[in-house]
C-alpha cells in the first residue's frame, strides 16, 4: 500500500426500491459526497445474506453498509426484519473475531431522503478514516 | 468464465457523465479486463445512434454479455436491455453501471476519484455479467377489470376513461358520495364557473354508467395479488340504509333530533346523524353517521338508551323520550331518584367538565308526565299460552313481568306484603321517594296486562308448577339484616336498618332515644341516619371504619346527610355496644387506618392498637349488610354458601329449568338497577326457553362499544352540570317531604344540550317511523367484498389543513377568522347562508375581508416548506367574487408572494387588481380581536415600503395549506407504495412516470401525489386511466423471471423459507418442495437465509454476486489510476 492519505474502502449493498432510489435522488439532488462507498443493487436488503458481508471483509473491505426501506416501509413486507435480525448477528459475529463492529452500519433510506444517503455515507467515510485499514487486510 | 466474451459501453450522457469521469479512460480500463472483449466509449447511449453502435458490436464482436455504465437502472434498465434483445441476446446478460447519479453527479469536485470509482463499479459489473445466465419471461394473463380507489374529481376522469374503453371498472369511495372536495367549491378558478354545475352531470354519468361499479362508503381493507391479478377485500360500511328501497325523500332527516358539526360545511353548519352530504350527492341516497353504542348505555345495567332518550327530550319530543325510556324499565321516575346511575360515570363529558345530569333527566321526562296527567294506558294483547309465575314485587319482579307481558305472556306476580315495591316500598325512605311515584309507575305495569297478587305468599314451587305455570321467577330479596356478633347485641335500644326503615315506611311507631348511633356506610345507613334525623332526636352519628371515599352510598347523599346534621365518625369500628340493665347507654369504638387493597378494590382498614373510645348512646342502628332470609321456597333449589340463589350468570337459570331468580335474593343486596336488569335478563332466557331455544348457547345484552370518540375538545365550551334545586334544611328535619325538587324545564332542556352525542346516532328510531319506503335498517352490519382486478388507480385526494391545533392568527379562537374553504361554503348557494357572505359572529355582512396566504404552507416550522399551489388563485377567486356581490367591500390579500403560474391565472390576478383588491406584500405577525365588536386588526408590514400596518378588517380568511391524507402512511404500506418526504406518494420517476406506482399494475392519480388544481387531477386521472389501459388491453403481461429456485437434492426441510417468505410463495415439502413463479416477488430473502443454500434468486444468485463484492473489496478507492 502507498503513503497515500487513507481512503476508506467502503462496500454497501442496498435494495432496489428504497436505498438505490435515495441514493439516486441524492446524486438527481447534486449532493456532493465522498466517492468511498460503491453499491451493489440487490431487490431488497433482505437478500444480503451474512456471508456476502464477511466476504467483503475478507477481501479487504474497510466497511460494510447495508441499506433498505425503513421498518413497516419494505416493498416486500418484512424482509428489512431479517436483515435487522442478521445484522445484530454479524455484529457479534465481528467482535468475535476481533473486527471492530463499528465498520459494518445498518442503515435506513427511503427514496425519498437523498440527503440522509449523502450524509450516511459522509459520517461513514468519517468514521472508518478514524478506525483506519481493515486489519486483515493489513495482515495480509 | 474463459470463454467470456463481454462488451462494455460506456456513455458520455453529454457532459452530464463526461463532465466529471474521463470516459475514454474508463472503456480504455474495461478493455483491459479480463473476458472483456470489446469496449468503446459512446456520447449518448440511450440514443438510436447509441443502441446501433451497441447492436453492431453484439453481432460483429459476437458479445455473450454487455455492461452499459450510464445512468440508473432504474429508468434505463428496460431500455438497454430491449436494445440487446434485438441484436439477438438474452436479455437478462446485461448489467447496467449508474455512473451519473452514483458517481458523475455527486462526485464533481473529485474528477479522479470519480474516474477511479467508475473503474471500480465496471470491472464489478463485469465479473457479475461473465456469470449471468439466460432467462425468460412467463406470461400472466391480465383480469381485464380494474379498481379506482377514490371518487374525486380525479378519481371520476379515471373511471369514466376507463368504462368509456370498455373496461369493468370499480370506483371505490370513502364518504357516502362521490366528487370529493371540487364538489363542495363554489365557483372554480380562473373563469369562475360554477364548479357543482360542471361537476354534477359527470357525477351523474358515473352513477349511470353500465360499465361503472361504484362502491359509496367503503374502504379497501387488504390488497393482494400483484400486476394483473390483485385481489381487494373492500368494506362496505353498513349505511343502515338498505340504497335500492331509499328514495333520498330527505323525510328521516327532518326528524332526527341529533345534530354534529357538518364536515361537508367545514363545521360551519351542523348536520343531522342521517344525512346526505349535499344535494347532489351521487348515488343520492342517505346515510346513517352510527359509531355504536355510547359508554353510558353501555355502563347503564338495564341498558337504558340514555342518549336517545336525552336527544328527544332536547328536542322537546318528550312523549317520545319517555316512551323510549320505557323501552329499557317501567320505572323512569323512581330510577330517576333512586338510581346510583352508574351511567354518569362513564359518561364521555365528565372526562371535560361534568358528566351528564342524565338521572334527573329521566325523573323529569316522568315528573313532566305525572304533572300533566297521565294518559290511560292500554293493556296489551296476550298472544301467548304459556303462563308465568313471579314471586315477589319488587324491582327486578317487576321488571321481569313488565319485559314478559310486553312479549304477550301471562303474568301473575305473587307479593307476600300488602304492598308491592320490596324495598322500593318498604326500604327506601319517602323523602328520597315520594309513594305517589312508585304508585303510579306499579300501576303502570298492572295497566299493561301484569296482575299483581298483593299479601299471597308462595310456599312451594311445586305448588305453583302444579297450577299450571310453566316458568318462574324468583325474585324474594333479601330482607334480613346482617348481624354484628359483637358483644350487646341483644340490648334494648338495638335496631337493624331494614327492619327499621320498614316499621317507618310502613307507618308503625318507632320509639328512639335522644342520642342515635347508626353503624355502617351504604345507603341503608345513610337512609336510616337521615330517617331517624327527621323523628325528631337530638344528635344522629354515623360511625364507619374507613373514610368518605371508599363508602358505597351515593356521595351526594352523604353530602346531604351531613348538611342536615348529622355526624360522621369515620375510621371507626364498633367492638361493643355498652348496655346498662339491658338497655343500650352507648358504644365502644376503635380507631382504624388504612391498610393494603382488598379485594373489593378498597383499602382494607387495620385498627390502631389502644385507641378503644366510647360515644353515649340511647339507640344504636346496625347497618352493616342484608341476607337472604332461609325459607321452605328456597330450600328447593341449589343454594351457595352465603344462601343465595345458585344461578347461570349469563341466564340466570337456577338448579331447576324452568325456575330462574334475580335481584337481592342472588345476590345478596345490591342496587334497584341492577334488580332491575336482572328481570329483563330472566324475562329473555324464559322467553327464549319457552320457544325452544338452547338459552344456554344465546348471546344476551349484545352492544358495540365506540372505538373513538369523535369530541370536538377545541371548540367545546365548558359548563357545569344544571344544579338541582333542594328542600330547605330546615324543612328536612321535621318532614319526610321530597328533598331533590326536580329540574325545570328549561334547565332540563339546558342539560341535554351538554350530551356530545358520543354514538352520533341514538337509536331512538324516530327516522323509521317516518321512512314511507321502509329503507332504513338499524341493524345492518358492514359487508366485506372480494375484489379482483387486473390494475389499481389509486386517487385518495389530500386534506385541508386544519390551523386549530396551532390557533394561527387566531383561529378557533376569534370567530371572525376562517378558511378559504370555510368562505367557499358561505358564498355557495348551497351553504349554510344560501350564498349570502356573512360573518360568523354577528352574521352582519363584512364591508372589510383580509386574505393571510400561506397558512401552514412554505412554513418550515411544519416540515411544510413547499407551495400549496391554488392558495393564490383561491384567494383571488374569492376577493373577486367579494367585490361581484359588493363592490365597495375593502378587500386586501396578504401575501409572501402572489403564484399564479400559467394560462388564465395572471389574468385573474389583473382581473381582482382593476376590481381594486389590495395585494400587500408582507406576511403578518399577528391577528388581534376587539372583544366588543369581534372586528379584527391585522398587523402587518409592508415589504415594498417598509410600512408597519394596522388595519382592522371584519373578516379575515386564511389560505391554509394542502396536506396529505390523515391515513396516508397505514394506506401506504397496506398498497405497498412508498411516500415521500411530505408524505403524499411517491411516482416512480417525476419527470417520466409521474403517474406509475413503484409496483407494477399499480397508477397514481390526483392530489394523493401532492398540492393540483383541478385541470391537473382531471389530466393525471385520464393518464392513470391511459397507463391502465395500456396494461388491460393486451390481456397479456410478462413477469420478470428473478423469482427463486430450489434445489430440492440439497434442501432438508428446515421449513426455514417457508416462514420467512411473506408471499407464502414456498409450497410443498421434500422433492415436492417447490417455489410458486406467480407469487414470488423476487426479494431473496430466503435464499439469504437458507442454511443450506439451497434456495437462490434468479439474476441475483450468490455466486453471481459474490464476485462482485470481492471486486469491490479488493479495488482500493482512489488506487487504481
Amino acid at each position: 500500500m502507498s503513503k497515500k492519505k487513507f481512503e476508506p474502502n467502503i462496500v454497501a449493498f442496498t435494495c432496489n426500491w428504497c436505498s438505490y432510489g435515495g441514493a439516486d435522488l441524492a446524486g438527481i439532488s447534486r449532493i456532493q459526497y465522498p466517492p468511498n462507498a460503491k453499491v451493489i443493487r440487490l431487490m431488497c436488503s433482505g437478500r444480503v445474506d451474512p456471508i456476502m458481508v464477511l466476504e467483503a471483509f475478507k477481501n479487504g473491505a474497510d466497511g460494510v453498509i447495508i441499506s433498505g426501506c425503513h421498518i413497516g416501509d419494505c416493498h416486500y413486507v418484512s424482509g428489512n426484519y431479517r436483515t435487522q435480525i442478521r445484522y445484530q448477528a454479524l455484529r457479534s459475529a465481528l467482535q468475535s473475531i476481533g473486527m471492530n463492529p463499528e465498520r459494518l452500519r445498518l442503515l435506513w433510506v427511503s427514496a425519498s431522503e437523498g440527503e440522509q444517503w449523502a450524509k450516511a455515507i459522509a459520517e461513514m467515510t468519517e468514521q472508518i478514516k478514524k478506525l483506519g485499514p481493515n486489519p486483515i487486510k493489513a495482515g495480509g | 468464465m474463459e470463454d467470456s466474451r463481454i462488451g462494455v459501453f460506456v456513455c458520455h450522457c453529454g457532459l452530464n457523465i463526461a463532465g466529471t469521469i474521463d470516459c475514454e479512460a474508463v472503456a480504455k480500463f474495461a478493455s483491459t479486463l479480463l473476458g472483456v472483449v470489446y469496449s468503446t466509449d459512446l456520447l449518448f447511449a440511450c440514443s438510436d445512434d447509441g443502441q446501433d453502435a451497441i447492436q453492431k458490436a453484439i453481432v460483429e464482436h459476437d458479445l455473450k454479455g454487455v455492461v452499459v455504465a450510464s445512468c440508473t437502472p432504474r429508468t434505463h434498465e428496460p431500455v438497454f436491455r430491449k436494445c440487446i434483445e434485438e441484436a439477438g441476446l438474452n436479455r437478462y446478460l446485461y448489467d447496467q453501471v449508474n455512473l451519473r447519479e452514483h458517481v458523475s453527479w455527486c462526485h464533481m469536485n473529485e474528477p479522479d476519484r470519480a474516474t477511479a470509482k467508475a473503474m471500480e463499479l465496471v470491472a464489478m459489473s463485469v465479473e457479475r455479467v461473465k456469470r449471468l445466465q439466460p432467462l425468460y419471461r412467463d406470461t400472466v394473463n391480465v383480469n381485464p377489470k380494474v379498481a379506482v380507489i377514490g371518487a374525486g374529481v380525479a378519481g371520476i376522469s379515471a373511471a369514466l376513461d376507463l368504462a368509456n374503453a370498455g373496461f369493468e371498472t370499480y370506483l371505490i369511495e370513502k364518504r357516502p358520495t362521490i366528487g370529493g372536495q371540487m364538489a363542495l367549491l363554489d365557483k372554480v378558478f380562473p373563469q369562475n364557473d360554477c364548479a357543482i354545475c360542471i361537476l354534477g352531470p359527470i357525477m351523474a354519468s358515473v352513477g349511470q354508467h353500465p360499465k361503472i361499479n361504484l362502491l359509496t362508503y367503503s374502504e379497501v381493507d387488504d390488497v393482494g395479488g400483484f400486476v394483473g391479478n390483485f385481489t381487494l377485500k373492500v368494506r362496505q360500511k353498513s349505511r343502515f340504509i338498505d340504497i335500492s328501497k331509499c328514495n333520498g325523500c330527505s323525510e328521516c332527516e327532518s326528524v332526527c333530533p341529533v345534530t354534529v358539526p357538518n364536515e361537508y360545511e367545514f363545521g360551519m353548519a351542523q348536520r343531522t346523524a342521517i344525512y346526505r352530504p349535499f344535494p347532489q350527492a351521487v348515488p343520492n341516497k342517505y346515510t346513517i353517521d352510527k359509531l355504536g353504542h355510547a359508554s353510558c348505555r353501555i355502563a347503564c345495567p338495564a341498558h337504558v338508551n340514555v342518549q336517545g332518550f336525552i336527544q328527544l327530550l332536547r328536542t322537546k319530543k318528550f312523549n317520545e323520550a319517555l316512551e323510549l325510556y320505557r323501552e329499557a324499565t317501567p320505572f323512569p321516575g323512581t330510577l330517576g331518584r333512586v338510581c346510583t346511575a352508574p351511567c354518569e360515570n362513564e359518561c364521555e363529558r365528565g372526562k371535560y367538565d361534568e358528566p351528564l345530569s342524565i338521572r334527573n333527566l329521566h325523573r323529569f321526562l316522568a315528573d313532566r308526565e305525572m304533572k300533566s296527567g297521565v294518559s290511560p294506558v292500554e293493556t296489551l294483547p296476550i298472544d301467548k299460552e304459556d303462563r308465568i309465575a313471579i314471586i315477589g314485587a319488587g324491582p327486578a319482579g317487576l321488571a321481569c313481568a313488565y319485559e314478559l307481558v310486553r312479549l304477550g305472556y301471562p303474568v301473575t306476580v305473587f307479593e307476600a306484603r300488602k304492598k308491592a315495591g320490596g324495598l322500593l316500598q318498604y326500604g327506601i325512605p319517602e323523602y328520597r321517594l315520594p309513594r305517589s311515584i312508585l304508585k303510579t309507575e306499579i300501576e303502570r305495569v298492572e295497566a299493561l296486562g301484569v296482575e299483581i297478587k298483593r299479601g299471597s305468599r308462595v310456599e312451594s314451587l311445586e305448588q305453583l308448577q302444579a297450577k299450571g305455570y310453566n316458568a318462574i321467577f324468583i325474585a324474594t330479596g333479601a330482607p334480613s339484616s346482617r348481624r354484628m356478633g359483637i358483644e350487646g347485641e341483644n340490648a334494648s335500644g338495638v335496631f337493624y336498618a331494614l327492619d327499621f326503615l320498614d316499621h317507618v315506611n310502613s307507618g308503625k311507631k318507632v320509639s328512639l332515644g335522644d342520642r342515635i348511633v347508626v353503624v355502617g356506610g351504604g345507603s341503608a345507613a345513610i337512609d336510616a341516619a337521615r330517617t331517624a334525623l327527621r323523628l325528631g332526636p337530638k344528635k344522629v352519628t354515623i360511625v364507619y371504619r374507613r373514610t368518605k371515599r371508599e363508602m358505597p352510598a351515593i356521595p351526594d347523599e352523604v353530602e346531604q346527610a351531613e348538611k342536615e346534621g348529622i355526624k360522621i365518625q369515620f375510621l371507626s369500628s364498633p367492638i361493643q355496644i355498652l348496655e346498662s340493665d339491658g338497655n343500650v347507654v352507648g358504644i365502644k369504638c376503635i380507631k382504624m387506618k388504612l391498610g393494603d387493597i382488598d379485594d373489593t378494590g378498597r383499602r382494607r382498614p387495620v385498627p390502631i392498637p389502644d385507641s378503644e373510645f366510647n360515644i353515649k348512646a340511647d339507640t344504636i342502628i346496625i347497618a352493616i349488610g342484608q341476607e337472604v332470609k332461609p325459607t321452605d321456597l328456597l330450600s328447593e333449589l341449589e343454594l351457595t354458601k352465603w344462601g343465595t340463589v345458585k344461578v347461570d350468570p349469563q341466564t340466570l337459570q337456577t338448579s331447576k329449568e324452568s325456575v330462574f331468580a334475580g335481584g337481592d335474593v342472588v345476590s345478596g343486596g345490591t342496587t334497584v338497577i341492577e334488580a332491575v336488569r336482572d328481570g329483563k335478563r330472566a324475562a329473555k332466557a324464559i322467553d327464549l326457553l319457552l320457544k325452544g331455544h338452547d338459552i344456554s348457547k344465546e348471546q344476551f345484552d349484545v352492544l358495540r362499544p365506540i372505538v373513538s370518540v369523535q369530541v370536538d375538545e377545541v371548540r367545546m365550551s365548558r359548563e357545569p352540570r344544571s344544579s338541582m334545586p333542594k328542600l330547605s334544611i330546615a324543612k328536612r328535619k321535621s318532614t319526610f317531604e321530597e328533598v331533590e325538587l326536580g329540574l325545570s324545564e328549561k334547565k332540563a332542556l339546558l342539560e341535554a344540550e351538554r350530551c356530545l352525542n358520543c354514538a352520533i346516532c341514538c337509536e331512538c328510531m324516530q327516522c323509521t317511523t317516518v321512512c314511507e319506503p321502509d329503507a332504513i335498517d338499524h341493524s345492518l352490519e358492514d359487508e366485506i367484498l372480494d375484489i379482483n382486478v387486473g390494475a389499481i388507480i389509486v386517487a385518495t385526494g389530500f386534506k385541508i389543513h386544519d390551523p386549530l391545533a396551532t390557533r394561527e392568527f387566531g383561529y378557533g379562537t376569534f370567530d371572525n377568522v376562517i378558511t378559504n374553504a370555510q368562505f367557499e361554503r358561505l358564498t355557495n348557494a348551497a351553504g349554510p347562508t344560501h350564498g349570502k357572505i356573512k360573518r360568523p359572529s354577528d352574521q352582519a355582512t363584512p364591508k372589510r375581508i383580509a386574505f393571510i396566504q400561506c397558512v401552514g404552507s412554505r412554513d418550515r416550522r411544519f416540515d411544510r416548506d413547499y407551495c400549496c399551489y391554488i392558495g393564490c388563485e383561491n384567494s383571488l377567486k374569492q376577493a373577486t367574487q367579494i367585490k361581484e356581490k359588493y363592490p365597495d367591500a375593502e378587500v386586501a390579500i396578504y401575501a409572501m408572494d402572489i403564484r399564479t403560474h400559467g394560462l388564465g391565472y395572471e389574468a385573474l390576478y389583473h382581473r381582482a387588481r382593476e376590481m381594486g383588491v389590495i395585494i400587500i406584500k408582507g406576511r403578518p405577525s399577528e391577528v388581534e380581536e376587539d372583544p366588543i365588536t369581534k372586528n379584527l386588526k391585522v398587523y402587518a408590514e409592508d415589504l415594498y415600503t417598509g410600512e408597519r400596518l394596522e388595519t382592522t378588517y371584519d373578516l379575515v380568511v386564511l389560505a391554509t395549506a394542502i396536506v396529505p391524507q390523515d391515513d396516508m402512511k397505514s394506506f401506504a404500506r397496506m398498497m405497498k407504495l412508498s411516500t415521500g418526504e411530505y408524505g403524499f406518494l411517491l411516482e416512480a420517476h417525476p419527470k417520466l412516470r409521474p403517474v406509475d406506482a413503484f409496483q407494477d399494475g399499480i397508477f397514481l392519480a390526483g392530489a394523493c401525489l401532492g398540492p393540483m388544481d383541478i385541470p391537473k387531477a382531471v389530466a393525471y386521472g385520464k393518464a392513470a386511466a391511459a397507463g391502465a389501459q395500456s396494461l388491460l388491453a393486451p390481456g397479456k403481461f410478462l413477469i420478470e423471471p428473478t423469482y427463486a429456485e430450489i434445489d430440492t437434492e440439497l434442501c432438508m426441510d428446515c421449513d426455514l423459507c417457508v416462514e420467512i417468505c411473506p408471499y407464502s410463495a414456498i409450497q410443498g415439502s421434500g422433492e415436492e418442495r417447490k417455489v410458486m413463479h406467480e407469487l414470488c416477488q423476487g426479494c431473496g430473502t430466503c435464499a439469504a437465509a437458507c442454511p443450506k443454500n439451497a434456495i437462490d434468486v434468479n439474476h441475483y444468485r450468490q455466486e453471481q454476486i459474490l464476485p462482485q463484492i470481492e471486486v469491490a473489496a479488493k479495488f482500493i478507492g482512489g488506487d487504481s489510476k
